[in-house]
């Protein structure tokens, strides 16, 4: 009988599927313990041989593991003993690319370094940057929700995903987002559901020309606070850098990444480097190099407290090349006022070794410890108390530093790397600890690594009740329970979140009723993004089928629920469109505070078409759209009138000041180009005019 | 410490550059996991059958080493262990070079590369049919060091023409120093996909039809080189060990030499 799908049982192809990257894995395999080995590793290659794949396993309540590239660091792809593997990388498609719409379809399989690659063989780029990327896949990306490190310009995965196409045992071959029959919710329940929900096989993904110009520079900032206002002044004021990373203080002065490149080379790490290689000459003392410094962790951290001062700010632009002159002259003079300007090197020195964190971590095993990384996210008001609570935390069982590379408007992620003593129940001790002072923080535990089985205890305690959301997806879509079980979401006691501060004002968040409209105006300031107009926009003008809140609260079961800790959470599926319809009662979201601005409008014969130029010439407007059969444009934040001058000169005949004045968020879907010639426009349409942000 | 301990503990990092991982989808294939394999057989865990079946996921395209941050000889390794668990298959003897003139015309196939040289420089040229003397395998081969030395006597003081990425490769391992036919001649590089030896490594480093994988295993080749035709569109290469890979694969492709041969008749 012909099998249903490629499979092997043989001892090599179970062992390479018992294990992702999850460095706790790592840290058993080192020391000689196995990983639970899968029955069987399939390659299925399209969605009917999926489908039979989860049939089978569903009729003989067998377990399903879907890996890719296994970059995983939470133990998501990990085999359960016995499971079958299901492994997706011999869906290996890529393309069609569309060069008009700027998409591309890919399997789910496709490795993410070699998506990148065709794609700039094709003058494109994704935009998702990865550290993983040369060892993950994009199903994975989807799967987990992952984010690159250039989040704050291409946005973050689930910004780029169009569409897709997945299995479940329940519901078969579904096709959700653009062009399928699936809702805009289903898609959101899918990304970010770790193969716990259906298996993801192909995705429509939006791309970008690769950018004409990358604008990159260091700065050193005194310290922890002062960076993190100039963070926080870079995105609130619009001017949409694609990179912003800050490294603390210890992390600045362990890596010497303020020092020039010559003396970086020739100085102390220099003759840590020598000293080190001695060692590795002498076999018998090289595994336990260590093994002495990090027994003592708390004493390491205080000595490095102790000598690190100051802290390295690097910051990007890239796009458009006049688009990327503007924003950088105006993100400079902000930095400029408060830290002092390295040039470009550290940045440059940043992007040539971006990928090589992934490589960092591996002399440590090797010499006797164990390092691991944690990526939580939480509002500006909260980072530094974040910061401080997890350091505290994990200091007497590890090593750790820190830096911040994912921002947004409303808040950061802060991504902790530490190093132990190379002892499991050291291991376990530190991620306890580190987990349970993120939750009792406000933060959200998970950024954009994922769940897993690493963090499935600490991330259900976050989402709480809005579990249910997640669990009535899986009764219809895996009623045999047999997708990824103990993954994800796992049963624990009840722990009602504490009540929710007032928000901060640095926070830039409106607080009001669920219902409440959009437009209402909280005091000093307006909706930061009252309505999504037009194709390609990331994140901050959010998607279609993102609901437009920050924060949702509410009684589910008649416990207090709360999502929404960080501006962003990887924390299975964004569960706050579901907990909006059931027993949400109060949200937040994004505010901009009144300053500067312009807005602009012009009488043009392709209104539509002219705006999608604008937006594909990387000009963010605040707001964009048709008001009485004119083009309206708007600028907000210290580069807005240099914006309106670019803009203006892209639009023909240029644009009219007038008073700015916020668009009205529209009632139904807008016509996509009424004037314009449809074979141009027709393509973007179903997803380039569906408004949002109205909540009633 | 073993050689294969900064292996074990990376995250796989060469996957994306590995042709046989990429192509046969198999996590086991993947040269840092061959490694972790590896590292088992010699420690006692891991049966010498499975090492073998392991080291073999290999087509010895280097790729791996380019891709390795922290610079270890993957490929050398691998090609270490397969000499301690995989018979050497049988050699073909070298042959001798047909005719004394300057210019050598070296191919692996009975395609004759000597005409179309003799036709575009105007001169004669003697010709050497490598067959499966020369070429990937013969690299691994126990018994090349002494190839190696037999083939620089033949060719010493000539002008060498290759077409083949599989004989270039052996002629570099024999220190045997050659020329591109096509440079030879003064045309332009062929802007052609797929070619392992000639710097155009997209969209995989190798078909994936060479080496110990084709000969332990066929079916993962196969599939490898039907994912090297998909990818990049594949209807030209630029050498003829491409282009036989990729026939035995069932992909039907052509080189230079064909079109060169073309334009001779």
């Amino acid at each position: 009988m012909q099998p249903i799908a490629r499979f092997s049982e043989a001892g090599i192809d179970r062992a390479a599927a018992s294990r992702d990257c999850w460095p706790g894995g790592t840290l058993e395999a080192w020391q000689g313990t196995s990983a639970p080995l899968p029955a069987r590793v399939w390659w299925p290659e399209d969605e009917e041989q999926v489908a039979a794949v989860l049939r089978a396993a569903s009729e003989a309540g067998i377990p399903v593991v879907t890996a890719g590239a296994g970059s995983g660091v939470c133990g998501g792809a990990r085999a359960i003993e016995g499971c079958w593997v299901l492994d997706t990388k011999a869906m290996a498609r890529i393309g069609p690319l569309d060069p008009e719409r700027w998409t591309v379809r890919v399997q789910a399989g496709v490795n993410g370094q070699q998506l990148e690659d065709w794609l700039a063989e094709c003058g494109f780029t994704l935009g998702h940057s990865p550290s993983s990327i040369a060892c993950s896949t994009v199903g994975g990306w989807a799967a987990a929700r992952s984010a690159g490190q250039f989040s704050s310009r291409y946005g973050v995965f689930e910004d780029m995903v169009l569409g897709a196409v997945a299995v479940s045992p329940g519901g078969g071959v579904v096709r959700v987002g653009e062009g399928g029959e699936g809702s805009d919710a289903d898609l959101a329940m899918l990304l970010g559901s770790e193969g716990t929900l259906a298996v993801i096989t192909e995705l429509e993904l939006r791309v970008w020309p690769a950018p004409q110009r990358r604008w990159l520079r260091g700065y050193r900032m005194p310290d922890l606070p002062t960076a993190i206002t100039a963070m926080r002044t870079l995105m609130q004021g619009d001017l949409h850098p694609s990179v912003v990373r800050l490294y603390d203080p210890v992390d600045t002065r362990i890596g010497g990444k303020t020092r020039p490149k010559r003396e970086h080379s020739a100085g102390s790490s220099s003759f840590v480097r020598r000293w080190l290689r001695r060692v590795d000459e002498l076999p018998a003392v090289h595994r336990r190099t260590l093994a002495l410094p990090l027994a003592l962790p708390g004493l390491l951290n205080r000595v490095f407290d102790g000598i690190a001062s100051g802290c390295l700010l690097v910051v990007g632009w890239e796009g458009d090349e006049d688009v990327v002159g503007a924003l950088s002259a105006e993100g400079a003079r902000l930095l400029d006022a408060l830290g002092e300007d390295l040039g470009a090197e550290p940045g440059e020195r940043w992007f040539a070794s971006r990928h090589a964190v992934s490589y960092k971590l591996m002399p440590i095993f090797e010499r006797g410890g164990f390092a691991d990384t944690m990526e939580v996210a939480c509002r500006w008001s909260d980072l530094e108390r974040t910061y401080d609570a997890v350091r505290e935390a994990v200091s007497p069982t590890a090593v750790v530093m820190a830096h911040m590379s994912h921002v947004y408007p409303e808040g950061g992620s802060i991504y902790f790397s530490f190093a132990g003593r190379g002892d499991r129940k050291v291991y376990e001790r530190t991620w306890d600890a580190a987990l349970r002072a993120v939750l009792d923080s406000g933060a959200t535990t998970t950024h954009h690594h994922g769940v897993g089985s690493l963090k499935a205890r600490a991330a259900s305690e976050e989402v709480g009740p809005a579990v249910a959301g997640w669990r009535a997806a899986k009764a219809t879509m895996d009623p045999a329970g047999v997708l990824a079980p103990g993954r994800l979401f796992v049963d624990v006691a009840p722990h009602d979140p504490p009540a929710s501060p007032p928000p901060a004002p640095e926070d830039g968040l409106g607080t009001g009723a669920v219902g409440a409209d959009l437009e209402v105006r909280a005091e000093g300031g307006e909706p930061r993004w009252p309505v999504a107009t037009l194709p390609g926009l990331p994140r901050w003008q959010r998607e279609s089928w993102q609901q437009p809140w920050i924060g949702v609260e509410g009684l589910v079961g008649g416990r207090p629920c709360r999502l929404g800790r960080g501006p962003r959470s990887a924390a299975g599926p964004d569960l706050r469109p579901w907990l909006a319809e059931h027993g949400a009662t109060t949200a937040s979201w994004g505010i901009a505070t009144h300053g500067e601005r312009w807005m602009g409008e012009a009488r043009v014969e392709h209104p539509m078409r002219v705006a999608r130029d604008l937006l594909r010439a990387d000009l963010r407007p605040a707001a964009l759209g048709l008001r009485d059969g004119a083009l309206v444009v708007g600028f907000r934040g210290p580069a807005a009138k240099r914006l309106a001058v670019l803009a203006s000169d892209r639009v023909p005949g240029g644009l009219t000041e007038v008073p700015w004045r916020m668009l009205p968020v529209p009632d139904g879907p807008l016509e996509p180009c009424p004037d314009d010639d449809p074979a141009a426009c027709h393509a973007t349409a179903s997803t380039a005019f569906r408004p949002v942000g109205r909540t009633a | 410490m073993s050689a294969w301990d900064t292996c074990r503990v990376c995250p796989r990092l060469c996957r994306d550059g590995c042709p046989v991982a990429t192509g046969s989808a198999r996590e086991a294939a993947v040269p840092t996991w061959i490694a972790t394999t590896l590292h088992g057989w010699q420690a006692g865990t891991v049966s010498a059958e499975d090492a073998a079946a392991s080291a073999t996921l290999c087509t010895d395209c280097g790729a791996c080493q380019e891709h390795c941050h922290l610079h270890r000889p993957v490929p050398e390794l691998l090609r270490d262990a397969r000499r301690q668990l995989v018979p050497a298959p049988a050699m073909t003897p070298l042959r001798g070079v047909d005719g004394a003139a300057q210019v050598v015309a070296v191919c692996a196939d009975e395609r004759d590369l000597a005409a179309v040289l003799e036709s575009r420089l105007g001169q004669p040229v003697a010709r050497l049919r490598t067959d499966d003397a020369l070429g990937v395998a013969a690299i691994e081969h126990p018994s090349f060091d002494a190839r190696a030395s037999e083939l620089r006597d033949r060719l010493a003081g000539r002008v060498v023409a290759v077409v083949d990425g599989g004989v270039a490769r052996a002629l570099v391992g024999a220190r045997v120093a050659f020329r591109w036919a096509w440079d030879l001649v003064g045309d332009p590089a062929p802007d052609m996909v797929g070619s392992c030896a000639t710097g155009g490594p997209r969209p995989l480093a190798c078909c994936g039809a060479a080496g110990p994988l084709r000969r332990h295993h066929p079916e993962d080749a196969a599939r490898v080189a039907r994912l090297f035709a998909q990818r990049g569109d594949v209807e030209r290469v630029a050498d003829a060990c491409c282009g036989e890979h990729l026939g035995w694969a069932g992909v039907s492709v052509r080189d230079w030499l064909d079109e060169a041969l073309e334009a001779l008749a």
